[in-house]
């Protein structure tokens, strides 16, 4: 089993169905629909950032929503101001990637409880100054921009062809976040996050990768705002709010920390979640968010991406129990319903699996 | 900021099995020009924890090529010296020569590019990593590129990538874990633990080797097996080593020199039988005898 899904055959059928899914999804989907899978994939860059920042560099970052939303207010100006869009893009990246860099320099000497309070200060100071600067942002009203309709040569709507686009754009950034936490760099921030003492042996500079980590993380949130502005076609300083930084953090972690497949995992439940908790009963969102949230902390404290290594642990598990209630014979009577001891030796579960907790990278 | 090697060097020797004697630094073309076992020189170096004094003008020699063990009671400051070796203390004041560079004053992290490589008392290992993962990492400094050309999956990244996976594989067979080079490491052993962080030492091909404690933990089997092999290991790799290490026996079988240290101070410097022979060492091991002992 779990060599079926370490199988590359499988993993590349896999890639496949999603991307087919992902092509033909906009087409049959209503326009509101559209919208959410669109906005999946704009958290999904915002949560990767976050991820490279948390996941696998292991510094606390509770700030992303600030870069989101300074990423979304220098997207929405530049179009209004009809700067090329090219240009647009790499400003809406780069501004904030200059911001995260300078608070990284010196925030990155702390760590722990005092760079989470760094960060969170972001937000906090981003709110009031988006307020304050009102020709660049509107002020509290927000900024709305009208821009990326579908040209008539496509054929297609609006929402499906933003959709497609902000699909692209998150895909090749994936693919750059994916290259990133692997190899050189990935192996970099994996020993800066748990020893530091190690790092420095190997020629790694902790600080300079800190510094990197929460680089690209706010280059990751300034792209995402971009998007964000495709998308919603509207920022106020709200974006930049703090519990929305605070629930990107959740999807990370309920999606899987240090993963890229629950990256996306949590963007989903950022976006879906409260949409169908909506659904069941309007008046109780923020409580079935949390019973949701708790439940999946306690049954995957790894996250939605561990469900399947889950599941092949608790199948090895009963089929330990079977066998061992069969081998136990009829004199012995009774299934073996309060045996607690140690795996007896004539089990005969298959040794790949009988060491469930045995983790595979994820990717 | 310098993230790694300039660009458009000579890529790791692209054979990826080395053979045994010829694991040199030289194909790999980095800004690293001296290849080879190093000397070790320590002159006068001293350590202060806020008053107290750790280490006290501290003086050592080691030849290239030598295995030289740092010994003395607890306390005595062996891993105080040694982490001032590998950067990981500053000392106040002295000299740390690496062959004839001076490394005191260098941040910590770039001493593994002048070619000094060590391993820890309890394998700090990524245990949730495959084995191989973890010997690679140890291939960082020799790796080229920064974080835009890994991101953008540069072909020379890639083809660097690929000869550090061999060479760490190549060196996984060399000390008997080819085998498990794929699984997650901690599936193995704690001994084994202690031979893939060597391997992580070795990958980045140093001219000094420093061990902290290797036969801590290990079994009797396991440490007669260390002996054996650490020898075959310096001229392979062609090593300096420094051993930090309580196990007399070890030390006795393996070094060419020892430094006794303790209180900080240097007691005395020689070959392990003189140091086991000495008067003021027994004395520092065992203390005084008492005169009432010598009366009776």
């Amino acid at each position: 089993m779990k060599n079926f899904i370490a199988n590359t055959k499988v993993r590349g059928l896999a890639l496949a169905a999603i991307a087919v899914f992902l092509i033909v999804a906009p087409l049959v989907s209503s326009p509101f629909m559209n919208y959410q899978l669109s906005l999946v994939a704009v958290y999904a860059v915002a949560i990767l950032g976050l991820n490279i920042v948390m996941g696998y560099a292991g510094q606390v970052s509770l700030g992303q929503s600030a870069f989101l939303g300074l990423g979304a207010y220098v997207a929405a100006y530049g179009i209004l101001n009809d700067w090329p869009i090219v240009l647009v893009f790499v400003l809406s990246c780069l501004i904030p990637a200059l911001v995260g860099m300078l608070v990284a320099l010196f925030a990155v000497r702390l760590r722990g409880i005092a760079l989470a309070m760094v960060t969170i200060s972001l937000p906090i100071i981003g709110v009031p100054l988006a307020k304050r600067f009102s020709e660049f942002t509107g002020g509290s009203q927000g900024t709305t921009v009208s821009w990326l309709d579908a040209p008539d040569w496509s054929g297609l709507a609006s929402d499906q062809w933003r959709y497609y686009i902000v699909f692209a754009i998150a895909v090749v950034l994936f693919i750059f976040g994916r290259n990133l936490t692997k190899g050189r760099i990935g192996r970099a921030f994996g020993i800066v996050r748990t020893n530091e003492a190690v790092a420095m042996s190997m020629g790694i500079s902790s600080y300079r990768y800190k510094v990197l980590a929460f680089t690209v993380a706010s280059m990751f949130g300034g792209a995402a705002g971009f998007l964000y502005i495709g998308i919603v076609q509207y920022t106020s300083p709200e974006t930049m709010s703090f519990h929305n930084s605070i629930n990107m953090v959740v999807a990370m972690v309920i999606g899987g920390s240090a993963s890229i497949i629950g990256t996306v995992l949590g963007a989903a439940y950022f976006v879906f979640l409260p949409a169908i908790s909506g659904q069941i009963d309007p008046t109780q969102t923020a409580l079935i968010s949390g019973v949701v949230l708790l439940v999946i902390l306690f049954l995957l404290p790894h996250g939605l991406v561990s469900l399947p290594r889950r599941l092949i642990q608790l199948i090895a598990r009963a089929r330990q129990k079977l066998n061992r209630a069969e081998n136990a014979g009829p004199e012995d009577a009774g299934p073996a319903q309060n045996e607690t001891g140690p795996v007896s030796a004539h089990t005969t579960t298959d040794v790949s699996e009988s060491h469930p907790e045995s983790p595979s990278k994820n990717t | 900021m310098v993230w790694g090697p300039a660009l458009g060097m000579k890529q790791l020797h692209a054979s990826g099995a080395p053979k045994e004697g010829q694991m040199r630094l030289s194909q790999r073309g980095r800004s690293r020009t001296a290849v080879g076992a190093a000397e070790l020189t320590l002159k006068n170096v001293n350590l202060t924890f806020g008053g107290i004094t750790v280490l006290e003008e501290v003086s050592l020699h080691v030849e290239a090529g030598q295995i030289f063990g740092l010994v003395g009671p607890n306390g005595a400051g062996k891993t105080s010296l040694f982490n001032c070796i590998s950067g990981h203390y500053v000392p106040s004041s002295g000299s740390i020569l690496l062959g004839d560079v001076e490394t005191l004053g260098l941040a910590g992290d770039r001493l593994s590019l002048m070619g000094l490589a060590r391993t820890f008392q309890h394998p700090a290992l990524q245990l949730r990593l495959t084995v191989l993962e973890n010997v690679v990492l140890g291939a960082h400094s020799s790796l080229p590129g920064g974080p835009l050309a890994w991101a953008l999956r540069l072909p020379f990244t890639v083809r660097a990538e690929r000869a550090a996976r061999e060479e760490a594989r190549a060196l996984l067979e060399r000390f008997g874990l080819g085998s498990v080079a794929d699984s997650p490491a901690d599936e193995l052993s704690p001994g084994l633990h202690k031979t893939i962080e060597l391997c992580r030492a070795l990958i980045s091909h140093p001219r000094v080797l420093l061990l902290d404690e290797p036969a801590a933990g290990l079994s009797h089997a396991e440490v007669e097996a260390f002996i054996a092999s650490i020898g075959q290991v310096r001229a392979d790799f062609d090593l300096t080593i420094v051993i930090v290490e309580h196990h007399m026996g070890l030390i006795s079988a393996v070094t060419d020199r020892v430094l006794v240290l303790n209180n900080g101070r240097t007691l005395m410097e020689g070959t392990a039988s003189e140091a086991q022979s000495d008067p003021r060492v027994v004395e520092a091991y065992l203390g005084r005898e008492e005169p009432t002992d010598e009366s009776a």
